[in-house]
């Protein structure tokens, strides 16, 4: 008899190699016991190997995983295996040491053709989802032409809770974030402009940065991380919930019921949050000018009124309500994206506020060089 | 007319499935489904966990298109290349109770009964609420017309949506689990409902279920579903698959036995 640290060897009459399992197979000792079994194996390969549980009182799932690795190893070398004393409280454990052919559970596979497929997928799947937002965007086409044409059918009480939730109740955000960058930008700009004695200038770039550009993104950005996010998690739930597919087979056209009140809702409050935001800018530098740069309330809003155009104000407007309505159809077909498991709809909802933020960044691009391309 | 609105079942039939498959993926979970369902009987179909149960339940109301096949329902076919029109057409006459109920949360219990009728009927709003106070009558609801559905237990939400799915007078019901996670006594109850509904109304019902109690009291035939064979393993009455059927799963299901497979293996150890 040999004895290895953990494993003691033998040998039968027959010829076939013996271990007996100086230390119990648990978890203690398991790898020890598997590093010594594998050593001894590779330098000895023997025809049968039989292991005696005699001098083991119980083995646990380390050890029944080590016995699978023994059992693997024997299978792949053409090993006979045999089993010796094995322990009654053992039995539970033992009947699964020679289930376990497959791969180990949770291991990636990473062969080249798993990576090539796993590329396909991909692209199939990003293939899949335009395919999804174009038949979306067809069907919310339609929904809306038909709300239009019959406006008895159309959901109101909806549309104006929507209205209420996204806009009323977003008011004091709105207008606190705006009046603290129109007061940054104020004070920022006139430690430059002080300079050249040309404070009252300060009324002209906050008027027209806000109209026309930072007025309409800001406000889409609350609206993108406060609706957009509201608006999936709110379908995605109902999706999660069979709600959807009860309004399906009760004949219910999805996109009217739930999609057509919100992209309403938020196409009308977008503009008038923007709208807000302008006056809550112009306030906060209107604080500042008063504080800071000497000005009077009636010098900053009379250098506002000559240097606003109609255009300036109804240009950002004009995106604005391109923006509310990105963002309430993205949030709306991120929701009906979410499928069963409440981490579905936590995707779809982060999903929502980064599609929508990215939406009106482009949209934004596309306006400057479209206002650009036609002089407005 | 459409070919696919065409009536597709012969007298007597509410419901005809011939040679469907369903999936979701390019793998159909079930395959070679043949089967109907009479006018006026209870047809459950039951099977383990996993077996497609809830799948083929989504086939049949149109939520699943078959991959293959023809599902008619009503006399309609809604699986063919535009069913569109035959789904519209059949889903005024289909009831649906989800496993959840799946009321909607944002409304209360009498304003989700009276759903189906505002947007399919120019009822005036007295007629609909009476209406709906009837059918939550039915359902042992009517005094939770105001509730919202948070506020309800899991078997209340199951009967308020079974006051949904009644509301238009559906000649057909399906039911999704609708006894699963209920005690013994409102799973009775809920059992005796739907036996009810369809002695007094003669409304045919298919109900998913793999609740034993609930598949011997209330089925006329059960259709058995196994997840190895995707698809059919047995038709009959309850009694006749329990006492007759020689096929040791559909005996395992009926009994309550457990299929141990990984159990065979421990022989060669304990011998």
């Amino acid at each position: 008899m040999k004895q290895s640290s953990g494993i003691e060897t033998g040998q039968t009459p027959e010829g076939n190699l013996v271990f007996i399992f100086h230390e119990p197979p648990d978890y203690g000792h398991a790898r020890l016991l598997w590093e010594d079994a594998r050593r001894i194996l590779e330098n000895q390969r023997p025809q049968g190997l039989v292991l005696d549980f005699a001098q083991t009182a119980t083995i646990d799932s380390a050890g029944i995983a080590l016995l699978r690795l023994i059992w693997r190893f024997c299978s792949q070398h053409g090993i006979a295996l045999q089993y010796r004393s094995i322990p009654p409280s053992s039995e539970y454990f033992l009947r699964y040491v020679e289930t376990g052919a497959g791969p180990p559970a949770g291991k990636l596979s990473l062969s080249p053709a798993d990576l090539i497929s796993g590329l396909g997928s991909f692209f199939l799947k990003q293939a899949q989802e335009v395919s999804d937002l174009i038949q979306f965007i067809g069907d919310f086409t339609v929904a809306a032409l038909s709300s239009l044409r019959d406006f008895r059918r159309f959901r109101w009480r909806e549309m104006f809770y929507y209205a209420q939730l996204c806009g009323a109740d977003a008011m004091p955000i709105v207008f606190l974030m705006s009046f603290l960058i129109g007061l940054v930008m104020a004070f920022q700009a006139a430690v430059q402009l002080r300079q050249f004695g040309a404070n009252i200038f300060v009324a002209d770039m906050l008027a027209l940065a806000l109209s026309r550009e930072l007025g309409p993104v800001f406000t889409a950005v609350i609206l993108a991380g406060r609706s957009g996010s509201a608006f999936a998690a709110e379908i995605g739930t109902m999706k999660v919930n069979e709600e959807v597919d009860a309004l399906t087979v009760m004949g219910f056209d999805i996109t009217q019921f739930l999609v057509i009140p919100k992209v309403f809702a938020l196409a009308f409050i977008g503009p008038l949050l923007t709208f807000l935001a302008n006056a809550a800018g112009i306030f906060g530098g209107i604080v500042v000018g008063v504080l800071a740069l000497e000005l009077t309330v009636s010098s900053f809003i009379k250098e506002v009124y000559q240097i606003l155009t109609l255009t300036d104000v109804f240009s950002g407007l004009a995106k604005s309500f391109v923006f509310a309505v990105l963002i309430a159809l993205i949030g709306c077909f991120r929701g009906l994206q979410a499928e069963k498991g409440a981490d579905s709809v936590g995707r779809q909802t982060t999903s929502a506020v980064v599609s929508g933020i990215f939406l009106i960044i482009i949209a934004d691009a596309v306006f400057t060089v479209l206002f650009h391309v036609f002089n407005i | 007319m459409k070919s696919s609105a065409k009536e597709n079942t012969s007298p007597g039939e509410a419901i005809r499935v011939q040679d469907v498959s369903l999936g979701y993926g390019e793998e159909p979970i079930l395959q070679n489904l043949d089967f109907c369902v009479y006018s006026g009987e209870i047809v459950t179909i039951l099977g383990g966990s996993g077996c497609g149960k809830s799948t083929l339940l989504k086939g049949l109301v149109g939520l699943l298109p078959p991959a293959k096949g023809h599902i008619s329902v009503g006399g309609m076919e809604i699986s063919g290349k535009d069913p569109k029109s035959a789904l519209m057409a059949i889903r005024r006459r289909i009831g649906v109770l989800f496993q959840s109920g799946a009321l909607i949360g944002s409304l209360t219990l009498g304003e989700n009964v009276a759903l189906p009728i505002e947007e399919f009927t120019s009822l005036p709003r007295d007629l609909i609420d009476d209406i709906v106070r009837l059918k939550l009558e039915q359902v042992r609801l009517a005094d939770y017309a105001r509730y919202m559905p948070a506020e309800l237990s899991g078997g209340m939400k199951k009967r308020a949506g079974l006051a949904r799915a009644l509301v238009l007078d559906p000649e057909i019901l399906f039911c999704d689990e609708p006894s699963a996670g209920l005690d013994p006594v409102t799973s009775a109850e809920m059992d005796e409902l739907l036996m009810e509904l369809n002695h007094s109304l003669g409304i045919t019902m298919v109900v998913v279920t793999h609740e034993l109690p609930s598949i011997e009291a209330i089925s006329d035939r059960c259709i058995m579903l196994d997840r190895e064979a995707h698809g059919i393993i047995a038709i009959g009455t309850p009694a006749s698959l329990k006492a007759e059927s020689t096929d040791p799963r559909v005996q395992a299901f009926f009994h309550r036995q457990a299929r141990d497979k990984v159990g065979e293996s421990l022989n060669r150890f304990t011998d």
